[in-house]
């Protein structure tokens, strides 16, 4: 659900309903040497289904699912399991899954969230967590939204391979080292604890 | 502790860090902890580490520790029914006519002043004979190795329950605030061995996700997803982290949930490993004598060497249990031609890993355990020839060896008749060896529960007897 919020949010949502499993992300060489299986990612539309449809492979399951708490199917699960990891931090923060998705959600941001950056911050903030952001809030991802523009103006090229990651890419018109660093700014609002936990 | 007041205290971050690195706030979860924190200070530890060396395929116990010269004058005889007392077979060899009796094609010597008797085929566990313990009776009730590794680690032949690792990991938590309390890594043999394992087997199963054993895997990445993304910097990282702390503290501030500080220490946690992980697995500083001790392989990542290494690295930054697999031990046929390759792989990195932890003083603390799921028949399955035989899965006898904090070295206990098929004396069931580890890491197994579908549930199930032949 955590995955489909994000590709929600970020328009990557392929709203298709029904068909064979997909195979989204996945680490290079994640069945190796546990099975003899290889996995081939999809390209194109089957990396932005909905993690329904994702190819379930019992002992190994996705690890963007894993380490959520995904049922591995061996216990009836009534309740959710509440859990805090580092793993889970690494996932949501490095996975290009939500890489991805916080660059397309920057996209969407930059073109209907408004014309200025506390505008469109208000607007992503609203979109990921389904309220507004309090004035103490908007400060902080204003000035983050500035302390990375900085960095990326810097090493523009860091701007150039963050955009990279991932299949999908972002409307080439936009200015890298802005849609750089409002990407690292909705990855920050896709990682917060309100938007990853249902209060 | 008052609920109240904890969710109070909770409020300051600096006031949740101090007091734990995980934590949950679920009331239920809370009494669980504290009983687990209760269970686990009852005993004096003798150890405060483990590695586990698991042989996963069932390592034949006639190849390598239980010597059983007696089967050469029986040679291709039928495995007499008075031995077998009704074992059930495995559908792998039922179907054959005879059973014939398989000797040894490898030469056994004793070693050591234990004067326990190895094989040819471990030549380095040889020489280092005298800190082993060995457990020539251990037993199960598992055939195959799905069932039987998922007994051996998680107490169940079912899945989903929590691994051994887990459950150490919950009672003793981590020496070490930059790295997981719980390692797994595995290897293969070069010839093969396409056996899978499961997650469950360093899983948590029913207890909270953050006991669970982190898989280092062989790539850029030990840890899924360590690094930062191309072209976010370490600085650009760093401010994120500061950003994130700070907008969910004010969050927190709103809604008095603790678990938010707790999301934040594993933020914190996930930062700290960026370095502390490749600082780890960073072997520019080992000296040269030290990797040509555990082989030829010492360098090469995945391999059985390379992890032994990785375990010493990780039993110094204390980790609290260190789990490695090496996969290929399932010789149903060509034995004598499939079992050097793989006892070559272990024989030598196990016995530079003691080596080493000793001169680093690291041994009287860390506890090694060397075993498989189960053991082998002594009948060949498939034709007895005079080079080549086969042998299935033995589940009523087989062999461990333990060494390290608190195992009395040098001895071995229990005994197997001379067929190696069933066992005369001090029979070990695995549930006792996993109680046994447990009492060594100072925890004791009828205490260490967990309140999962209305019952308080153990390693140990309801069994279990801490076997105190092997505690020094």
């Amino acid at each position: 659900m955590i995955r489909d919020q994000a590709l929600f949010v970020s328009g990557l949502l392929v709203e298709k309903i029904g068909g064979p499993s997909v195979k989204p992300y996945q680490p290079e060489g994640l069945y190796k040497g546990l099975a003899s299986a290889t996995y081939e990612r999809d390209k194109g539309d089957g990396l932005w289904r909905r993690s329904l449809y994702t190819f379930w492979k019992r002992t190994i399951l996705s690890p963007t699912m894993q380490v959520f708490d995904a049922s591995a199917r061996e216990f009836c699960n009534v309740r959710d399991v509440r859990t805090n990891t580092p793993l889970q931090s690494l996932n949501l923060m490095n996975d290009v899954t939500y890489v991805e998705a916080a660059r397309l959600l920057a996209e969407r941001a930059i073109k209907e969230g408004g014309v200025t950056p506390e505008q469109r911050l208000a607007w992503a903030f609203r979109v990921v967590t389904s309220r507004p952001p309090t004035e103490q809030e908007l400060r902080v991802l204003s000035r983050s939204l500035s302390g990375q523009r900085e960095k990326f103006t810097a090493n523009p090229q860091n701007a150039a391979q963050l955009l990279s990651i991932g299949e999908r890419r972002n409307d080439a018109r936009l200015e890298k080292t802005e849609l750089a660093a409002y990407a690292t700014v909705m990855s920050l609002l896709l990682n917060l604890d309100e938007a990853i936990t249902k209060q | 502790m008052n609920p109240g007041r904890e969710l109070a205290q909770l409020l300051t971050r600096r006031a949740f860090l101090q007091q734990s690195v995980v934590g949950t706030a679920a009331l239920g979860a809370l009494l669980n902890e504290q009983s687990a924190m209760a269970a686990a200070r009852t005993i004096a530890p003798r150890a405060q580490r483990i590695i586990y060396l698991f042989q996963a395929g069932g390592m034949s116990q006639l190849e390598s520790f239980d010597y059983k010269p007696k089967l050469q004058a029986l040679r291709g005889q039928n495995l007499p029914d008075s031995v077998r007392r009704g074992q059930r077979l495995t559908g792998m060899s039922a179907h054959q006519t005879t059973l014939p009796i398989a000797p040894s094609l490898f030469k056994f010597a004793q070693h050591g002043q234990s004067g326990a008797w190895v094989s040819e085929l471990f030549p380095q566990t040889a020489r280092i004979v005298d800190e082993l313990a060995f457990i020539k009776s251990l037993h199960t009730e598992q055939i195959n190795h799905d069932p039987a590794q998922t007994f051996a680690l998680t107490g169940f032949q079912l899945a989903g329950r929590p691994s051994l690792g887990a459950w150490v990991s919950y009672g003793l938590g981590s020496e070490n605030k930059d790295l997981p309390a719980f390692v797994a890594m595995i290897s293969v043999n070069k010839r093969g061995g396409d056996q899978p394992l499961y997650e469950r087997l360093w899983g948590s199963g029913f207890l909270p996700a953050q006991y669970q054993g982190v898989k280092f895997h062989n790539g850029a990445d030990p840890v899924l997803f360590l690094s930062n993304p191309q072209g976010i910097t370490p600085a650009s990282r760093r401010q994120f982290l500061d950003d994130l702390a700070e907008l969910n503290q004010q969050n927190a501030a709103r809604f008095h949930d603790p678990e938010i500080a707790a999301r934040t220490a594993q933020y914190e946690l996930a930062y700290r490993m960026q370095s502390s992980v490749p600082e780890l697995t960073d072997l520019s500083k080992e000296p040269e004598r030290v990797l040509e001790r555990y082989g030829p392989e010492a360098r090469k990542p995945g391999a059985f060497a390379a992890n032994c290494l990785l375990a010493r690295r990780l039993a110094e930054r204390g980790v609290r249990f260190i789990q490695l697999f090496h996969r290929g031990w399932d010789h149903h046929g060509g034995l004598p031609g499939g079992i050097p390759s793989i006892a070559g792989e272990v024989d030598q990195p196990a016995a530079a890993l003691l080596q080493d932890l000793k001169e680093r003083g690291l041994l009287d603390s860390t506890l090694v355990v060397f075993g498989s799921e189960f053991g082998r028949t002594v009948y060949s399955q498939g034709a007895l020839t005079d080079k080549d035989y086969g042998r299935d899965h033995h589940p009523r006898c087989f062999t461990v060896w333990l060494a390290g904090g608190g195992v009395k070295a040098g001895t071995s206990i229990g005994e197997t008749d001379d067929f190696s098929y069933n066992i005369v004396a001090d029979p070990v069931h695995v549930h006792d060896l996993n109680a046994t580890i447990l009492q060594l890491l100072g925890i004791d197994h009828e205490k260490l529960t967990y309140r999962f579908q209305g019952r308080d549930f153990r390693l140990t199930d309801v069994h279990g007897i801490v076997q105190e032949k092997l505690l020094a």
